[in-house]
């Protein structure tokens, strides 16, 4: 192998014999489902510490929601009337339900878990640069995707965290009246009243809103899913293979390639029971949470969305327009921005594109942590700026709160790295790395430290008692 | 132009239409027609209620307040995300973020984007009083029972 001395050393050639080398050639070719990789892997795409196998564990878990989730859709019925209590049935009554229902809740969080994982490699290694901006847009959607079905998910049970959770995220969807009353045009145009009534179908959350989401959930959501997953694993084939630095872009014979026959195949095979194993080790030992049927009466306090959302959440409680709907729909326009804005090729496969980049990283981390744990110290120690000036004008409590404000900061700082070190990857590296800290510790803050009127706690055994 | 040419642009420009048309019908159904008004809620004798009170309906979600002049309703929805509001000492607060209004359901502190909305409280034949949805009134009006 001439280009050992360039590679890792565990760079090993596979040159089997002519016989051999037909047979595994053909156990991809002639099978339909094998065909998911190419007959021949470059050896850096199988790297472990490359990839980790998220996006096929990812995979490995859609398959277990749809398996389990199969089994739930036959006892669970959904109306308002009988929702719950076939919930109930499903975890007392049906043998096995409760750890059906446990494995389809943890797998679940298990994909928004590792689907950010993903998110996260993708982005550090480059690997959207090249030809591959479209499968990085794929990727985004099937983020927004796997989300928007676990929310619909969670409506289903129809308990109280389910209500009062769907209740905020309807919402903040109907929140953009918010800037169009300000604006004094929500008789003529109003986008925030049209998005809520799409989403559940009348004002309050009911029967309608429990159709539409049961429907987004078992049909929409998934079949969307599915399909996109079909082209997001077609593009890595037509994009040439996984990502991989440019030094081995040329490998295009036989050169540091595999045959994915037998080694890849029982590896992933491997991975799939050790994904299966572990949901079904948690499902034994958690059972997923289920509250008092819904009340829409009394919300429960404080009303948590799933601890996904709670960083959402804690950017609503400054102002719902603002944090629930501007500045997550920047941070997705960046997301989807990314790959047409950075061009840099050169950084293509390599992780936090070397030493220069990683120190970036670092230091991006350290300043977001700092910015948003110091903004969070001020608004929980000295109030919002209704406290400060009392009737204040609702156009400054939607324009200057934590949320807009450290996404306008973080965009600054981006901007500058891209003016100084002429990179826009490295601004890329910058905004991503920001924004992804401040996501964090606002989620940490919304699931830790946020009881009852959403009011700062240190812990939970401090909530007072109702 | 080519009769060829004509015919298949003819054809291009009738699918196009076909397919639009298709796609509004369909998407309108996504889009159910909610009855724009909101019914009227009847609350029976106004004598039932405490003085000087407020009195939570859980059933419609709103606040009823009497003393010896009058009777007023307000919401007890939040302005800022839909949560039902607690009652305290002066005024109303919100379990869900911290939103907090005065006694005149003024915004005083958190997220709430506006005041909360005072219905219109009427007295029917039979003396009984109804609330309004449908229809907003000042803070200090009430229906006077005196």
């Amino acid at each position: 192998m001439e280009k050992e001395s360039s590679g890792k050393s565990s760079m090993i050639p596979d040159h089997p014999e002519e016989g051999d080398r037909k047979e595994r050639v053909g156990k991809i070719t002639r099978n339909f489902f094998l065909h998911i990789h190419a007959t021949r892997v470059h050896l850096y795409s199988m790297k472990p510490t490359y990839t980790f196998g998220l996006g096929i564990i990812l995979g490995f878990l859609f398959l277990i929601m749809v398996f389990t989730g199969v089994i739930l859709m036959i006892y669970y019925a959904p109306s308002v009337e009988t929702a719950y209590q076939s919930v109930k049935d499903i975890v007392y009554i049906v043998p096995g339900g409760r750890i059906i229902r446990n494995m389809h809740r943890w797998a679940s969080q298990g994909m928004v878990i590792v689907v950010f994982m993903h998110l996260l490699r993708v982005f550090y290694t480059g690997s959207y640069l090249g030809n591959r901006s479209l499968n990085w847009v794929i990727g985004v959607v099937m983020l927004i995707l796997t989300l928007l079905s676990n929310f619909s998910g969670y409506l289903l049970p129809w308990d109280q965290l389910a209500y009062w959770a769907v209740t905020i995220g309807s919402n903040i969807a109907a929140s953009a009246r918010e800037l169009t009353d300000l604006l004094g045009i929500t008789s003529v145009i109003d986008p925030g009243g049209f998005l809520k009534k799409l989403l559940i179908g009348g004002e309050t959350v009911g029967q309608p809103a429990l159709s539409r989401f049961f429907t987004l959930h078992v049909i929409f959501l998934p079949l969307s899913m599915l399909v996109l997953m079909g082209v997001h694993f077609w593009r890595i084939r037509k994009d040439g293979g996984l990502s991989r630095p440019l030094r081995y872009a040329g490998d295009k014979g036989g050169t540091n390639k595999w045959y994915a026959w037998p080694v890849l195949m029982w590896t992933e095979l491997a991975i799939l029971i050790l994904v299966v194993t572990g949901v079904l080790l948690i499902a034994l030992l958690a059972d997923a949470p289920l509250l008092e049927k819904a009340n829409p009466s009394f919300p429960e306090n404080p009303a948590k969305s799933p601890w996904y959302f709670l960083g959402i959440q804690e950017l609503v409680s400054y102002s719902a327009f603002a944090g629930g709907l501007l500045v997550p729909l920047l941070y997705l326009g960046f997301l989807f921005s990314i790959p047409y804005k950075d061009r840099e090729d050169k950084y293509v496969g390599e992780w936090f594109s070397g030493k220069k980049g990683l120190k970036l990283i670092l230091r991006s981390a350290g300043f977001a942590l700092v910015l948003v744990i110091l903004q969070l110290f001020i608004m929980v120690r000295f109030g919002g700026l209704r406290d400060w000036i009392p009737g204040v004008s609702q156009w400054f409590v939607l324009l200057i709160n934590p949320a807009t404000f450290t996404a306008l900061l973080f965009f600054i700082v981006a901007e500058v790295t891209r003016k100084k070190m002429k990179s826009n990857r490295m601004a890329a590296l910058v905004l991503f790395t920001c924004s992804f800290v401040a996501l964090v510790v606002f989620t940490v803050v919304g699931i830790w430290f946020r009881g009852p009127n959403w009011e700062f706690f240190w812990s939970a055994s401090q909530w007072p008692i109702q | 132009m080519k009769r060829r040419l004509f015919i298949k642009k003819t054809a291009i420009s009738l699918a196009i239409l076909t397919g639009v048309m298709a796609a509004i019908s369909y998407l309108r159904q996504f889009f159910p027609r909610l009855a724009g008004k909101k019914r009227r809620i009847a609350l029976g004798d106004p004598r039932q209620f405490p003085v000087d009170t407020y009195t939570f309906m859980d059933e419609h979600n709103l606040f009823v307040y009497r003393d010896h002049e009058g009777i007023k309703a307000v919401t007890a929805v939040c302005t800022h995300l839909g949560c039902i509001l607690e009652k305290s000492t002066d005024g109303f607060e919100c379990p869900c973020h911290g939103s907090c209004y005065n006694n005149d359901g003024e915004v005083l502190s958190g997220p709430a984007p506006r005041d909360l909305t005072w219905f219109q409280v009427s007295k029917a034949a039979d003396g009984k009083i109804v609330v309004d949805p449908g229809k907003s009134v000042q803070a200090g009006d009430k229906l006077l029972t005196t």
